[in-house]
C-alpha cells in the first residue's frame, strides 16, 4: 500500500518481555561435503545448550524446550521437503511442535521474530530458533540461477538468473542521485572482509584494498566481485525465553525487540509515496530530498531506499523506546548482501538522513572505534550468508558483544582448531567496550521483507 | 548381481566421489513445470503481436486511482488497492520510455536465454506508476539514466516470454 490506515501503523506490544540466552554456531563454507545439512544443525544447536555460562547443563536445556522455529531459505538448494521435520527428528526434538519459516534473504530475523512471538504469547517460555543453507549441492551458477528465482519469474528472472542483477541498477541508480563515490562501496567490502580476519566463523576474510576492490572483475556492472557476497554453508541457532526461564538459565540475557516490513517482490512496482518517518526526524526533515527526488525524475522509495526496512525500523524502535539510534545504539550487524544493500539500509533505520547514507562510513562512525561500528562479524561479505542461517548469525554476533563475549567465541583458539583453522598471529579483538544496546537487520529480496531487531542487556 | 534380486533397478547408477572421507553423490534434476500467464495471459499473447499491454484501475471507488488511475506495467489483472478487476489498455504508438536505471550484465546464472554481455534497462513511462525491467536490442548501444528508448517486439519465432520485448535507443 501506498497509503497507511491507523491500524497499519499499530506497535506491536508483546504481552511479556522475550530475552535470548544462548547461542552457537558452526563455521561456514562455500562448500561442506564433510557433513550433512542435519549434522550440522545439530552442531550449532549443540554449542547453544551446551554454552558453559549456562545455569543448568545441556541435558536440563533440552529439558526446557518446548517449542522451535526453523528458518531455511529455499527448498530448491536443500531438495528436500519438510526438510525441518528431518532436522527437528535428528535433534530429537519429537513430539514438541516445530514450524518452517520462509522470507528468503530475511528468514533468519523473520524465525527470531516467529520465535519472539511464540514465547510473548505464552504459547512457549523455551523456544529453539535455528536457520541452515545448505547451497553446495549445485554449482555457483547454477545457485545463481535458483536464487534469481525469488526475483519475479513472469518478469524479471529471465532476464539474467543473477541476483547481482538486480542489485546492480539500485546500484546505479543510488550512484547518480545521491553522489556516492564508488570508493565508499569498495569501503563496505574492505571493512567487513577485514573485520571477518577476527573470526573463525568466517568464509571470507581478507585483507584487500580499495583499488583492489575496483579493480576486480564485474559481475554486474557497476558491482564488482569482492562487492557481493558468496554461496555458503552452515547454521546458527539461539534460544529464546521468558523472563523467569531466562534467568534460571544465565545471569546475562539480552531482552529482544523485533519487528518486520515488506513491500513488493519487484522494485519496478514500488509506488511513488511520503517516507514515514522515525523518532529522530519530522515533516521538514526531507523538504529538500523530496526537491532532489523530483529534480531527477525519482520517487520514493524508488530504487534508493527500502520501504521494508523503513517500515520495520519505525516499528522496532517505538517497541524499544529509540529515539536516536546513531546515539542509542552501540553496534549494529547488517544485511551486507551487496556493498551497496548495505549502504542503502543506513537511511531506512535512521544510522543517517537519507540522502547521506555515504557519511556513516566516511565519517568514521561505521568503524571499530567509531560512534556505532556495523558487522564487527565480518557480516555477509566477510563471514556467510548460509541464508536461512543468515538473520541468527547477525543477532548472534550481537548477543555476544553485549554480554561482553566476543573474545571468548572469536579469539580462543580452540574455538579456531574447532573449524580446522589457525588463529591468526595478528589477531585483533573487536569487543565494543560496555556495549549496552545493539540493532541487527536481516532482508530478503530486493527488500521484499526485513526484519529490524533490537537486543539489550538484560541484567 | 546375486539372484536373490529379483527387483531389478531401473534407474542411473549415481556417480560418487569421496570428499575428505565423505561419499558425495551426483543426483540430476530435469522436469517441465507447465505454468500458466493466468489472466496475464493478453500481455505476453500482446508481445507477439507487437503489442504492449497494460492495465489501469477504472474503479470510482478505489481509494488511490478514483477511477483514473495510471497504468501497471508489468500489468495486474486485478487491482491491489479496491480488488476491482482492472482495464486493458495497449500503449499508444511510438512507444517512449526513459531509462531510470541500467546495469550490465556480463554473465547470467545457468539457463540464461540472452547472449552475454547485455544491458538490463529499468524503464520509466508518462503517466505509469511503475518501472518494468526491460534489456537493449544492441549491446553496443550504451544506456545513460534519462535516455530514451522505443521497445522491439520478437513477433518472428517468439519465445513466449518476457523476453519478446527489448528496447533500443531513440
Ligand atoms: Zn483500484
Amino acid at each position: 500500500m501506498i497509503k497507511f490506515g491507523p491500524g497499519n501503523l499499530r506497535v506491536p506490544k508483546w504481552t511479556r518481555p522475550v530475552y535470548m540466552v544462548s547461542a552457537g554456531m558452526t563455521d561456514f563454507r562455500k562448500k561442506y561435503p564433510e557433513k550433512k545439512l542435519e549434522e550440522l544443525v545439530l552442531e550449532a544447536v549443540k554449542m547453544c545448550v551446551e554454552d558453559p555460562k549456562l545455569k543448568k547443563s545441556a541435558q536440563e536445556v533440552r529439558d526446557m524446550i518446548n517449542f522451535a522455529c526453523y528458518g531455511e531459505f529455499a527448498d530448491h538448494f536443500q531438495d528436500q521437503l519438510l526438510c525441518e521435520a528431518k532436522v527437528h527428528d535428528y535433534l530429537g526434538l519429537d513430539p514438541l511442535f516445530n514450524v518452517g519459516i520462509k522470507t528468503g534473504g530475511a528468514t533468519g530475523g523473520s524465525a527470531i521474530l516467529m520465535g519472539s512471538s511464540i514465547v510473548a504469547s505464552g504459547q512457549a517460555n523455551c523456544c529453539l530458533v535455528a536457520g541452515w543453507e545448505r547451497m553446495d549441492e549445485v554449482d555457483t551458477w547454477t545457485g545463481n540461477f535458483y536464487i534469481s528465482t525469488a526475483a519475479c519469474k513472469d518478469f524479471e528472472t529471465r532476464l539474467a538468473r543473477i541476483y547481482a542483477s538486480y542489485y546492480a541498477p539500485m546500484a546505479r541508480r543510488f550512484q547518480q542521485v545521491y553522489n556516492l563515490d564508488e570508493k565508499v562501496r569498495a569501503a563496505v567490502a574492505v571493512k567487513n572482509r577485514g573485520y571477518a580476519c577476527s573470526s573463525p566463523f568466517a568464509q571470507q576474510p581478507g585483507k584487500h584494498t580499495i583499488e583492489e576492490v575496483l579493480e576486480g572483475p564485474v559481475v554486474c556492472d557497476p558491482l564488482r566481485m569482492l562487492e557481493c557476497c558468496a554461496m555458503s554453508v552452515g547454521s546458527a541457532a539461539v534460544i529464546l525465553c521468558d523472563e523467569e526461564t531466562a534467568f534460571k538459565l544465565s545471569d546475562n540475557p539480552v531482552k529482544v525487540y523485533i519487528a518486520g516490513g515488506s513491500h513488493t517482490l519487484r522494485v519496478s512496482d514500488r509506488r511513488d509515496m511520503e517516507i514515514p518517518l522515525l523518532p529522530n526526524e519530522d515533516e521538514h526533515t526531507y523538504e529538500k530530498l523530496y526537491k532532489d527526488i523530483k529534480s531527477s525524475d525519482g520517487r520514493w522509495p524508488g530504487f534508493e531506499s527500502f520501504l521494508a526496512a523503513r517500515f520495520a525500523a519505525y516499528l522496532t524502535y517505538q517497541m524499544a523506546g529509540i529515539e536516536n539510534p546513531i546515539e542509542e545504539l552501540d553496534l549494529v550487524e547488517l544485511h551486507d548482501a551487496f556493498t551497496i544493500s548495505d549502504i542503502q539500509t543506513y537511511g531506512d533505520i535512521g544510522l543517517t538522513r537519507y540522502g547521506e547514507e555515504p557519511s556513516y562510513i566516511t565519517s568514521g562512525d561505521a568503524y571499530y572505534g567509531g560512534k556505532c561500528p556495523a558487522n564487527l562479524s565480518g557480516g555477509l561479505i566477510g563471514t556467510m550468508h548460509a541464508v536461512g542461517a543468515t538473520g541468527i548469525f547477525s543477532a548472534i554476533e550481537v548477543m555476544w558483544q553485549l554480554q561482553n563475549r566476543y573474545d571468548e567465541f572469536h579469539g580462543a583458539d580452540e574455538m579456531w582448531k574447532k573449524f580446522g583453522k589457525t588463529k591468526p598471529t595478528d589477531w585483533k579483538s573487536l569487543q565494543v567496550e560496555n556495549a549496552k544496546k545493539g540493532l541487527w537487520v536481516s532482508h530478503a529480496g530486493v527488500g521484499s521483507h526485513v526484519t529490524v531487531g533490537v537486543l539489550e542487556k538484560g541484567w | 548381481m546375486s539372484e536373490e534380486q529379483v527387483v531389478k533397478y531401473t534407474g542411473e547408477p549415481a556417480k560418487v566421489k569421496e570428499v575428505n572421507g565423505a561419499w558425495v553423490i551426483d543426483f540430476p534434476r530435469a522436469f517441465t513445470h507447465h505454468h500458466t500467464y493466468g489472466k496475464l495471459t493478453p500481455y505476453f499473447k500482446g508481445l507477439t503481436e507487437g503489442k504492449l499491454m497494460a492495465t489501469k484501475c477504472t474503479n470510482p471507488k478505489c481509494n488511490i486511482s478514483k477511477g483514473n488511475g495510471e497504468m501497471w506495467l508489468p500489468p495486474r489483472a486485478d487491482c491491489p488497492d479496491c480488488y476491482a478487476a482492472m482495464e486493458w489498455i495497449e500503449l499508444k504508438q511510438p512507444i517512449v520510455g526513459t531509462i531510470y536505471s541500467y546495469t550490465e550484465v556480463k554473465r547470467g546464472g545457468t539457463g540464461v536465454e540472452i547472449e552475454v554481455p547485455y544491458y538490463q534497462i529499468d524503464i520509466k513511462f508518462e503517466n505509469c506508476c511503475t518501472i518494468p525491467k526491460g534489456y537493449l536490442c544492441d549491446s553496443r548501444d550504451e544506456p545513460k539514466i534519462g535516455a530514451k528508448v522505443t521497445p522491439v517486439f520478437r513477433t518472428e519465432n517468439p519465445s513466449h516470454t518476457s523476453l519478446d520485448i527489448s528496447w533500443k535507443s531513440l
